[in-house]
């Protein structure tokens, strides 16, 4: 364990004075937000749990092998940052944010770098090396069919800009992609696709396996750079989080490529009128807050303001900071190793959405839709859950196909 | 009273109880179960770290793992939310840790008879979350609100800061079931009745198990008030030249006789200036306001109209100026955490340093505030500039009486503590500067603790000389209930009661 000793000590290091920031507050205000907690209402999981965890192991009370197997319970939704008194309050001045799903991610990777390794995880992981894409679906996954759902569309190869597809869209909810290309032609925007995409490595990461997500990457970048591309769109907020965040860690300030969300662009193609929402949907719907791209990067106008542009469309919004305690349970490989507590929050999160009365939910993260739809389709009378950019589509008189399996 | 140590037939027999899945012998469950908020000597962690953790589902399970913990003598410590500022939460003598938190349902909401039934793992904002839509709320409002948990409040007695209006967790709880220590399941309220607020019969026992801190008992069900939701609130905060005419000003208010008033907060200079350190924690004020009063009505719009115009008058005829919509309004809604974070500690040469917050609290009466403020600053500086690691982050004073603003208050000095430097002489330093502190509180006829509890090293030692004739009842209670002394041994010097 030699080896071990000397990883360990470099991971105290750098995280002790933020776990310090927590433990010596110890409000646990976090704790009622977070997901995973709500559920198991173990003190284990929660982000005060984490950070002193890395206090006991300062002072050799613990080491990794006996914390690796919480750190497993976390979803990476980031509320715990946002409801610390210590982010909240003094954060500006100090220049300081709690951080608790960097530390979960980094503890993750020392598990694995240790050789703690869990079963459905690693599972994950070789699957996705193999195949370049996550195995979302038991179909056949290879690079031949990664652009399958883009069949019929024309979309050319390179440019300025390319469109990211997701592997959870390109293989299980292709209406998004599709849904999301065809209104961004209609809108004349100009973007093609990668030559050969491979998965974006954001999972591989976040289970612990940083060496073969920087092998995804910088395969990608490759790509990106070989068709001289000088801009992203993201449809998932997934990776957006792993192109905004760990790419330019990887790669430092080589990384220079603009990368822009999906609802970040619509919004501005509503307002600038190049693209007219006419046809009205009948829906009473409420949205969802996908927890990357609200408590992550603090983007919940935009997919606002476009369902307030949907004519017919009655939208119950619950607010954003409400929506800080919400999620699907689909992130940070938590549903993967964790299936059945997962399954408990989703369930969580369409009961308050059945509350509202509302006969429809509407996401803009992918990966959430297919726990949600499950959920949903349990309720009577049925929530159907749809992606933001499906609607957008429809209303704006496009008949995108593509399939929801 | 000797500590068998735990064999794996206790484990098995833990597990036969409550499922293996819910007994836990992994180290972080038993060392995130350790400590609480309050200072803590990390440097004896391993101290008082419980041997095994259990979380039970239902009361029934609660009762036999007291049975079996009787029939062993090892040592039991209930928990809930760990976010007291006290060591009740803390296993003195480590054994059982029973931790209630998975026991967090919503068992019946009576809108006929304004009562709400819960499993005692709930937390208040979690419980209103589920009322609002009743257009009721259960108002125990503590600073630790978005986390703390009903069975804690009702273990420590805890204080609601917007008591004035609608009174403490022991005004807000009717009835409760709870698990004795030899494990018998009974109920208790004021009187039989489950939703009765009133009634003669027999001994006030409702009392007895609120602020045991988990040495009488498990509290394992509760039935709360509930309150119509206020249609109003009015919120303001008030700024004046110097403590003086702050605290007369603090008189004139809570001697008014305004019903709708919720709360009166008063914050000394030592606190406004900690409250400086930065731009962000406090909105900023010119000099001239050198200590503030933050205010808060509650109830139907035709009263709080009245009352706030009224109050408004108050201030200014005491010198008071309203400090704008902003601080009121904002300041108000985020009370419950934007007065206390570690990265506000400082050395003496002024170095940020992160600091653990202790609140060290006691109850007195309105004509001693002052003394006591002094002697506790001045006690305060003694050990900051002895031992380097303490920090004054100052005072407030929160109206205590359920329903009766005028009479007593919460004191509490907020002394920051540089936790990492703590080792054996720092702590035992920290002790000492406690007790000190509460010993002025009970020379000025108050008492040790207004809601976080006398179970600390420092307070401990002093609930004797407080309680003087009753103290003797205590133990006599304690030894007729809990006869093996399983029930949170080593607190409140309990532990007197088996000497003889």
């Amino acid at each position: 364990m030699a080896g071990n000793d000397g990883l360990q000590r470099a991971f105290v290091k750098k995280w002790r004075d933020n776990a310090y920031g927590c433990f010596t507050s110890g409000h646990k205000f976090c704790r009622e937000v977070c997901p995973v907690m709500q559920v198991t209402r173990n003190e284990n999981h929660t982000p005060t749990a984490f950070h002193a965890n890395i206090v006991a192991m300062e002072q050799g009370a613990m080491s990794i092998e006996e914390v690796a197997r919480d750190y497993v319970n976390c979803t990476m939704c980031g509320a715990c940052e946002l409801r610390c008194p210590n982010t909240l309050f003094t954060g500006d001045f100090y220049r300081h944010r709690t951080q608790t799903v960097k530390v979960v991610k980094a503890m993750r990777a020392l598990a694995v770098q240790s050789g703690i390794e869990q079963p459905n995880w690693k599972r994950w992981v070789e699957a996705t090396v193999d195949k370049k894409s996550e195995p979302v679906l038991d179909i056949p996954i290879n690079q031949d069919n990664v652009a399958a759902w883009a069949k019929g569309l024309d979309l050319p190869i390179g440019g300025d800009t390319v469109l990211f597809c997701d592997c959870e869209a390109a293989f299980y909810r292709t209406s998004v992609p599709r849904a999301t290309a065809m209104l961004l032609k209609k809108a004349g925007v100009k973007f093609g696709l990668m030559r050969e995409q491979w998965c974006c490595g954001g999972p591989a990461a976040e289970m612990g396996y940083t060496d073969h997500a920087r092998g995804f990457a910088e395969h990608n970048l490759a790509d990106w750079r070989a068709v001289g591309v000088k801009r992203i769109i993201t449809l998932d907020p997934h990776d957006y989080i792993t192109f905004t965040e760990d790419y330019p860690e990887y790669f430092g300030e080589d990384f220079d490529i603009e990368v822009v969300h999906i609802t970040e662009l619509v919004a501005e193609l509503v307002r600038n009128k190049k693209l007219k929402l006419k046809k009205p949907i009948k829906r009473v719907a409420t949205y969802h807050d996908p927890c990357r791209l609200n408590k992550r990067k603090g983007i919940f106008e935009s997919p606002r303001e476009i369902l307030r542009s949907i004519p017919g469309l009655t939208f119950k919004d619950v607010d954003h900071v409400t929506q800080w305690s919400y999620c699907s349970g689909a992130g940070g490989g938590f549903a993967v190793e964790r299936p059945h507590i997962a399954e408990e929050i989703s369930r969580r999160r369409l009961a308050k959405a059945a509350e509202l009365e509302v006969d429809t939910l509407v996401s803009a993260c992918v990966w959430s839709e297919r726990p949600l739809s499950v959920r949903g389709k349990e309720l009577k009378p049925k929530v159907e859950v749809r992606d933001l950019m499906e609607l957008v589509a429809e209303s704006a008189g496009l008949d995108y196909g593509g399939v929801r399996r | 009273m000797r500590v068998l140590p735990l064999g794996d037939s206790v484990i098995d027999e833990l597990r036969a109880i409550v499922g293996s899945e819910y007994v836990l012998i992994d180290k972080p469950s038993r060392y995130n179960r350790t400590r609480v908020p309050a200072p803590f000597p990390v440097h004896r962690w391993s101290d008082y770290v419980p041997d095994v953790v259990v979380l039970p589902g239902t009361a029934e399970e609660v009762s036999e793992i007291l049975k079996l913990a009787n029939r062993f003598k090892i040592p039991i410590v209930p928990r809930a939310g760990g976010t007291g500022l006290a060591d009740g939460a803390v296993p003195l003598r480590k054994g059982i840790l029973v931790d209630i938190k998975r026991m967090n349902k919503i068992l019946e909401i009576d809108l006929e008879d304004r009562a709400v039934t819960v499993q005692p793992g709930i937390n208040m904002l979690k419980l209103n979350e589920e009322l609002k839509k009743y257009g009721v709320f259960y108002p125990d409002d503590p600073a630790s609100y978005p986390c703390s948990i009903v069975a804690g409040r009702i273990g420590t007695s805890g204080f609601s800061l917007i008591s004035s209006r609608y009174g403490h967790t022991r005004d807000l709880v009717m009835s409760m079931q709870v698990v004795l220590p030899t494990g018998e399941i009974i109920e208790v309220g004021d009187g039989g009745g489950r939703k009765l607020r009133k009634s003669s019969t027999g001994f006030q026992l409702k009392h007895l198990f609120m602020g045991h801190q988990g040495t009488l008992g498990i509290c394992t069900e509760a039935t709360l008030e509930l309150v119509p939701r206020p249609e109003a609130e009015f919120a303001a905060f008030f700024g004046y030249r110097d403590f003086e005419a702050a605290y007369k000003s603090t008189g004139a208010m809570t001697k008014s006789g305004l019903a709708t008033l919720a709360a009166v907060v008063l914050f000394d200079e030592k606190k406004i200036q900690y409250l400086r350190r930065d731009d962000e924690a406090y909105i900023p004020q010119p000099k001239t306001v050198n200590s503030v009063i933050a205010t808060a009505l509650y109830g139907v719009e035709d009263e709080v109209r009245a009352a706030g115009k009224r109050l408004l008058r108050i201030a200014k005829d005491t010198g008071g100026k309203y400090l704008g919509d902003e601080v009121s309004q904002g300041d108000w809604a985020s009370r419950h955490d934007r007065y206390a974070t570690p990265l506000h500690g400082r050395l003496l040469n002024g170095q940020v340093v992160p600091m653990c917050w202790h609140c060290e609290d006691s109850a007195i009466n309105y004509s001693v505030i002052p003394k006591v403020k002094k002697e506790w600053h001045a006690i305060a500086e003694r050990y900051i500039k002895k031992y380097e690691i303490f920090d004054d982050w100052g005072c407030f004073f929160y109206t205590n009486a359920a329903y009766k603003p005028w009479g007593d208050y919460l004191a509490e000095i907020d002394i920051g503590i540089w936790e990492q430097r703590l080792n054996e002489e720092t702590w035992r330093a920290w002790v000492e500067c406690k007790r000190e502190v509460t010993k002025v509180a009970l020379k000025y006829g108050g008492s040790i603790t207004a809601c976080h509890g006398s179970t600390r090293e420092g307070d401990a030692e002093l609930v004797p000389v407080e309680m003087k004739g009753g103290f003797e009842v205590m133990k006599r209670i304690k030894l007729a209930l809990d006869p093996n002394n399983i029930m949170n041994p080593g607190k409140n010097m309990l532990d007197k009661a088996y000497e003889d």
